[in-house]
């Protein structure tokens, strides 16, 4: 029952989200300019937003599982800040060009993955503890960077790392083609997931080679990261909330959280991203505002009804 | 009779220093061998290095066979370590919990949790139980693992005294059906009713002097042995052993 409303859900949010928008189209019934629009324009960007909320959501499930905090995200290792980092670096050699910024995103964030790479051979709290010192390290990279940027590249730049889905750079196809994989691969390390929320000596006693999926987890969890990043900036939120979420709604066990934070995130950001598109049309907010306005109210409203 | 698991000479390390050294003894199928010894002394450190969880030096062989070249799953086929309890952050039923133990996922946990005295809890998040439940529910879950070998790191810790009974029944049993069990206690009384052998960890090992011993349970469990070896008064009260807490009722 729950997911069949879940998929209702989600049919309901990408009905939604292709008709809203400056004006208003009947996704049943559009001709013409509004056939264009509906098709070419709003549907790629739907995509774009339910991929990467899923993608980010599946990172932000293994991160918290890898790491043994609740409190991780796909960020908390500061990819995003090296991805960040890597972005203006690109907007201020060259600042006209459309790919610049996302090639400068995907190059920052696998610079990230390998710093944190080095680190993957150490216990969750001491890793989760080097990945919180480089995240800061990005984040001075970055605002001196953004110091040094000319005046007229603030506003993409800002605009970018709030989380903007108008301009990504990648294939919709490749996107969802990574939210199959990312969620495949998931699947398959679902009992070994399950079995390291017991801690890691106790996965390891129960047959788990702990160390090598430490290794793999943080390779899947990081690419998945690097490419939302790369496609959408840095959105929050999804990837702290969602699978918190999804685990009130259908349990700890992953091969449920799993698909389910796929989807989930996939939702509130093409909720988000709609909204983002509508408010103050015709201009756009930066979707990772509204992610964390939409989301918030919703969790906490779970968190005080379920019993403690 | 073969040994299950066969030490010797082993030395095990915590945080640089040693704190096990020259330890050699065999643990058989069917025998109880109780771990005694004072905080810190390295009597966890020990199980987890039988468990193969931690490094050790020395020979460690379980069925003849080193055990750091056994596959980490197969290890798991042959020994089942019950140690700390559980994190509770993620949500995790109890159910859930003993079907992650469950070496075949087709086994009913409901009868082993029954058998345990946990089936009321089996809706029930880990994380809302007392740490005598949750206890319950490892003891639940160590019976779903089915093992030659069975290490135990204070199975009866925060239990009260109708499961701490319930625990030290269910070993003795375990053993007679042929398990070879190590178990680390504290409660002297315990371990006389159950060791058939005992290891004695006394923590001295750094220091260059002690360390440990191996022997029969009648041998080593007296008032002069336990009293050296937890530098505290223990006093044969007929046929126990018991503390000697130096206070009387008046």
């Amino acid at each position: 029952m729950k997911w069949l409303l879940f998929g209702l859900t989600l049919l309901a949010v990408c009905v939604f989200g292709l008709a809203v928008g400056q004006q208003w189209i009947n996704p049943f019934d559009a001709s013409g300019q509004d056939a264009v629009i509906l098709w070419e324009l709003r549907l790629p960007r739907l995509l774009t937003a339910f991929a990467v909320g899923g993608l980010l959501a599946l990172a932000g499930a293994w991160f918290q599982v890898l790491l043994g905090n609740p409190l991780a995200e796909p960020y908390v290792l500061g990819v995003a800040g090296s991805a960040s980092a890597g972005a203006v670096s690109g907007l201020m050699l060259m600042p006209d060009s459309a790919w610049v910024m996302s090639i400068g995103a995907f190059i920052g964030a696998w610079v990230g993955i390998v710093c944190v790479m080095f680190f993957s051979h150490l216990g969750a709290n001491r890793m989760l503890l080097a990945g919180v010192v480089l995240a800061a390290f990005w984040s001075a990279v970055l605002a001196l960077l953004l110091a040094l940027l000319p005046e007229q590249g603030l506003f993409r730049a800002f605009s970018w790392m709030m989380g903007d889905l108008s301009h990504s750079d990648l294939p919709v196809s490749l996107l969802l083609l990574a939210w199959v994989v990312a969620l495949v691969c998931g699947l398959l390390l679902s009992r070994s997931l399950d079995v390291l929320l017991l801690g890691e000596r106790h996965a390891e006693a129960l047959g788990i080679d702990v160390k090598r999926l430490r290794q793999r987890l943080l390779l899947l969890a990081s690419a998945v990261t690097a490419l939302a990043v790369t496609a959408a900036g840095t959105i929050g939120f999804v990837g702290l909330v969602i699978p918190h979420l999804m685990r009130l709604l259908f349990g700890s066990l992953h091969r449920a959280v799993l698909p389910a934070s796929a989807i989930g995130g996939g939702v509130l950001l093409m909720l988000a991203d709609s909204a983002a598109r509508t408010v103050i049309a015709p201009a756009e907010l930066p979707v990772g505002i509204l992610t964390a306005i939409i989301g918030v109210p919703v969790f906490l409203f779970l968190l005080l009804r379920r019993p403690t | 009779m073969s040994a299950l698991l066969e030490l010797e000479q082993i030395a095990v390390e915590r945080g640089g220093s040693a704190v096990i050294s020259d330890l050699s003894c065999s643990i058989h199928a069917g025998e109880i061998t109780v771990v005694l010894g004072p905080n810190g002394a390295g009597k966890s450190s020990l199980l987890l290095a039988m468990a193969g969880l931690i490094p050790v030096t020395g020979r460690l062989e379980l069925n003849g066979k080193i055990l750091e070249t056994y596959a980490r799953a197969e290890l798991s086929r042959q020994v089942a370590w019950q140690g700390s309890l559980p994190p509770t952050e993620f949500g995790l039923t109890v159910k859930q919990r003993l079907a992650l133990a469950a070496a075949d996922p087709a086994i009913d946990v409901e009868i082993t949790a029954t058998e345990m005295d946990v089936a009321a809890l089996l809706s029930r998040p880990l994380g809302e139980l007392s740490s005598g439940e949750r206890q319950r529910v490892e003891l639940a879950a160590l019976m779903l693992r089915d093992t030659p070998v069975w290490l135990l790191d204070e199975p009866t810790a925060h239990l009260d005294l109708k499961h701490q009974i319930h625990c030290i029944t269910m070993l003795k049993q375990q053993a007679e059906a042929g398990r070879a069990i190590v178990t680390v206690l504290h409660d002297i009384q315990q371990a006389m009713a159950i060791a058939d052998f005992v290891i004695l960890v006394d923590g001295k090992c750094a220091e260059g002097q002690g360390g440990t011993a191996y022997g029969e349970a009648a041998d080593l469990l007296n008032s002069a042995t336990l009293s050296e070896l937890f530098d505290a008064p223990v006093v044969e009260q007929g046929d126990v052993l018991i503390a000697d807490y130096g206070v009387t009722r008046e």
